[in-house]
């Protein structure tokens, strides 16, 4: 009963945080504004001005350089969004929310370009982007006058350029550094997941090529197709992420369990050449896994080394199908799993050497003089241990499982095949992605896919870490 | 506050940056891989003989860049911008390349019309050419042609039992062997067997988008029927055809497993290196359709010639090339008879130009290359270009929505559920509705 409303009381909790979340949003929002205007406000004939003319307060208060940089700032990001200069035939400025919003309208005939709406789908993501960043440049722009209204009003001298210039190197060291990073991950990782995002409400597929066929919005329906029950993607998601979630199952708790019982073994006293036995394990990883994989795949052909000597055996008189031409999906699976245990033990075994290493003594010590035996410190002290560590571990490692290309794409290809439909019997969500993108341009069905496995993966993260030891009891072992 | 200022000063250099890039680039001409050193010395001939036509140096900048030819087609369409302006892709890309409002320029010149009106076989003639909006164009220039073989191996099949696969089989059963290894079980490579024809008459009921229609395919005949119960008895011999397997058709030949293979031009070099002096080249072989097989008009006897895609590379321009100017003239030029005969003597590119056979000298000389392209140009009496050029749908109809897994069941009959000619025959009306439709029957 306890359990029951503990249980009651964490979602309760959860659902309170989510609220507040919202809640705070809102509060902050509205502060936002209210502080917006009491600048206005309150602020000197500099601080008023920089509301239109970005730089004009720093200007007002002789911080020339960086009233020139709002200046400039300001009036490249107008130049731009005016003037919509065309980059590869495609304007990016104001013309980009237009075309954001129409996905183009020039359907362009044998002589003349269509309108090409993957890149104005694009430049209406960077153009949003851009205002973003042209608001926050703006908002900073009128606080720093108002800032330096504030200095002024103290008695103290408004900051010139070279002290924050000197500042940034030194007590905001963290902010010059931090900031290549975060343009990084706004160009490289965030732009191109809303980007992602946004194609699966589109019809941009193989009969929708970019720059030849206009494509349009079409709402929820790509994700509609998927339930519909008609079609291959309908008919094959199911079985294709049943087996991804078997797969990632399977392929971690294999390696978890395995690793961990390797480790045991090798840092059990009396075992000789410890050194020698972790290396040789090591070695798998020190080959690129690729590598590895196409050995192992040739090794288990049909006219590979292994089929030859079961046959030399006497063991089979025909040569076994174990990967892509296998007779049962299972034989393949099973075989996939197996290597994939040969592959990824020796990394938990590493890590769980070094856990074992750093088990506090004193753990032990206390435990030997509560008169406990070997085998209830094994149960009650090093596998807590183990586990409590290695659960953030564990929860990554399903995930990675989830979206495993590498040991797929090159042991099976996804094989055997499915009579009838592309996606075959060893296919996960990512690898039949790739073919969907890559092999047939179905780009929208492929991004509804991407989504479904980032809601799949990112829900098992958090609610798994969030109910682990490691999450509940972080303290526990420091 | 000066986080931000950092953080747009760096976006706006960025941006600057990305729209400021792309100085004039040099008119680009993409080949396969391995003709690059062959095309970029023909295109110095080309600029030398253009100073001797106008008196003038050519005015640009010529860069040849070996590609995959492969995927030329869809590196293109990935970004037409940046795409050559003169690119080498297989017939069949055509559909995509000209869906919608087209990426690639019609050719224009009435010397180049000819030109591919006079060299080019008709077959190619029809599939070079597209509908944008209503009118017809001609966008392909073809250049080279390619078709299916037959390799095998000379230490255990006689060049009498490489005409027939009873022959090849007889070899494979003699010497306990596989008789026939296959690179892939795609639309493609079990094109010897459905698009076999009748080899007295060389009639098929086989339809496939004809006259790039979507709805005119039909391989429900009889014939059809019975060539994949032969298909079907040739997979299940314990002698006979293996599906594709993880060691690889080279394996396979190398080590003795099976004594022949079904492949392309570009197979060659590795069969070579498989087989060496024991490599054997000649057309597809024929088969006989025997009582177990025969069904309705297709009767107990009958001798069906295996069939092949007979393709052809051809050059596309791209639409709006900043060098449109030129384009043509070079593809006169890099398309010519002369050029095409270079182009098989020095990097064996089998030629589009129809009566290459009989006027190019190198097919006359007795080499393995010779007998390569011999039985590439007689297969094109078997065979036909695969006619998906029309639209974008017909190629992943044909090859994405699972109809080539389904033939490979027939052929496989893992569960024997495909025994009877019924059940082939209800398996091919799923296939039929694949090739029309994209979907399968409800």
């Amino acid at each position: 009963m306890s359990q029951i409303s503990e249980r009651k009381n964490e979602k309760s909790s959860e659902t309170s945080r989510f609220l507040s979340f919202f809640k705070n949003l809102g509060i902050k929002t509205k502060n936002a504004f209210l502080k917006f205007g009491n600048r206005f406000k309150d602020g000197s004939i500099g601080t008023k001005l920089s509301h239109f003319i970005m730089g004009s307060g720093n200007l007002y208060h002789k911080q020339i350089a960086k009233g020139l940089i709002y200046l400039a700032l300001q009036i490249a990001f107008l130049f731009i969004f005016i003037t919509s200069p065309e980059v590869n035939s495609t304007p990016l400025g104001f013309k980009s929310i237009i075309n954001f919003i129409t996905l183009g309208t020039e359907e362009g005939d044998i002589f003349n370009p269509t309108d090409n709406s993957m890149l104005m789908l694009l430049f209406g993501v960077i153009v949003f982007g851009l205002i973003g960043l042209f608001l926050a440049a703006y908002s900073s722009n009128i606080k720093s006058s108002y800032k330096a209204d504030l200095d002024k009003r103290k008695g103290k001298k408004p900051t010139s350029f070279k002290q924050d210039i000197e500042s940034l190197l030194d007590e905001r060291f963290h902010i010059a550094m931090l900031t290549p990073a975060i343009i990084g991950i706004l160009i490289f990782t965030i732009l191109p997941t809303i980007f992602m995002i946004l194609i699966a409400f589109t019809n941009f597929d193989s009969q929708h090529p970019a720059g030849q066929v206009l494509f349009d919005w079409v709402g929820l329906k790509n994700f509609a197709d998927i339930f519909s029950g008609t079609g291959e993607i309908s008919v094959r998601f199911g079985p294709v992420l049943g087996w991804t979630l078997i797969w990632a199952f399977f392929a971690t708790s294999t390696n978890y369990i395995g690793g961990i019982l390797l480790a045991l073994l090798i840092n059990k006293k009396g075992i000789k050449l410890k050194k020698l036995w972790r290396t040789v394990f090591i070695l798998t990883i020190a080959l690129p896994q690729f590598i590895s994989l196409l050995a192992m795949r040739n090794l288990l052909s049909e006219y590979g080394p292994i089929n030859a000597m079961l046959l030399e055996l006497g063991i089979t008189d025909a040569p076994i199908s174990f990967l892509s031409n296998a007779e049962s999906a299972w034989t393949a699976r099973i075989t996939i799993i197996v290597i994939n245990i040969w592959i990824g033990v020796p990394y938990t075994m590493l890590m769980t050497s070094g856990i074992l290493m750093n088990v506090p003594t004193e753990l032990y010590e206390a435990a030997q003089i509560d008169g406990a035996t070997k085998r209830q410190a094994f149960f009650n002290i090093t596998i807590p241990y183990i586990l409590f560590i290695t659960t953030p571990y564990l929860i990554t490692s399903f995930i990675g499982n989830i979206t495993s290309f590498n040991v797929i794409y090159l042991l099976t290809g996804g094989g055997p095949g499915v009579p009838g439909y592309k996606a075959g019997e060893t296919d996960l969500l990512v690898t039949w992605l790739y073919k969907l993108t890559i092999d047939e341009s179905e780009y929208n069905i492929g991004s509804v896919i991407a989504i479904l496995t980032f809601i799949i993966t990112a829900s098992a993260t958090l609610i798994s870490y969030r109910r682990s030891k490691s999450f509940k009891e972080e303290d526990a072992f420091q | 506050m000066k986080k931000l200022l950092l953080l747009m000063a760096l976006a706006m250099v960025v941006l600057f940056t990305a729209a400021g890039c792309g100085g004039k680039t040099p008119l680009t001409i993409w080949v396969g891989s391995e003709s690059e050193a062959f095309y970029t010395a023909k295109m110095e001939e080309y600029k030398a003989l253009y100073l001797e036509t106008t008196g003038e140096e050519f005015p640009h900048e010529i860069a040849v860049k070996g590609v995959d030819t492969g995927t030329a087609a869809s590196t293109f369409l990935d970004d037409t911008e940046a795409g050559a302006d003169i690119f080498t892709a297989a017939h069949d890309n055509l559909g995509k390349l000209i869906a919608g409002s087209s990426s690639v320029a019609p050719v224009q010149s009435q010397a180049l019309l000819d030109q591919i009106q006079a060299d080019n076989p008709a077959s190619f003639l029809e599939v070079i050419k597209g509908t944008v909006n209503g009118t017809e164009y001609t966008f392909g220039i073809p250049y080279i042609a390619q078709s299916l073989v037959l390799y095998y191996n000379k230490a255990f099949i006689t060049e009498t039992q490489a005409q027939t696969w009873e022959g090849i089989l007889e070899a494979a059963v003699d010497n306990n062997k596989q008789a026939l290894s296959l690179a892939g079980t795609d639309g493609f490579n079990n094109s010897f067997i459905l698009l076999a024809t009748e080899a007295e008459t060389g009639d098929t009921s086989l339809k496939l988008y004809e006259n790039g229609v979507q709805e005119n395919c039909f391989g429900t005949g009889d014939d059809t029927i019975a060539k994949l119960k032969w298909g079907q008895n040739f997979f299940n011999h314990p002698n006979g055809a293996k599906a594709p397997t993880d060691s690889g058709w080279e394996v396979e030949l190398k080590d003795e497993i099976s004594i022949s293979f079904i492949g392309g031009a570009w197979h060659y070099s590795a069969a070579k290196a498989a087989l060496g002096d024991d490599l054997g080249i000649t057309i597809l072989p024929t088969f006989t359709i025997d009582e177990t097989e025969a069904y309705g008009d297709a009767v107990t006897g009958t001798v069906y010639q295996s069939g092949t895609f007979a393709d052809t590379k051809a050059f596309f321009m791209k639409k709006g090339s900043a060098y449109q100017e030129y384009l043509e003239d070079i593809l006169l030029f890099l398309t010519s008879k002369d050029v095409q005969e270079e182009s098989f003597e020095q990097v064996q590119n089998l030629p589009a130009y129809k009566n290459a056979a009989d006027e190019f000298a190198a097919f006359q000389e007795d080499t393995l290359d010779a007998q390569l392209a011999a039985a590439q140009v007689r297969m094109f009496e078997f065979g036909i270009p695969q006619p998906f050029g029309f639209s974008s749908k017909f190629n992943t109809y044909y090859y994405s929505k699972g109809a080539p897994e389904l033939i490979l069941e027939i052929l496989k009959n893992p569960n024997g559920n495909l025994t009877t000619h019924e059940a082939i025959l209800a398996q091919m009306q799923k296939v039929e509705s694949l090739w029309k439709t994209g979907l399968q029957p409800q």
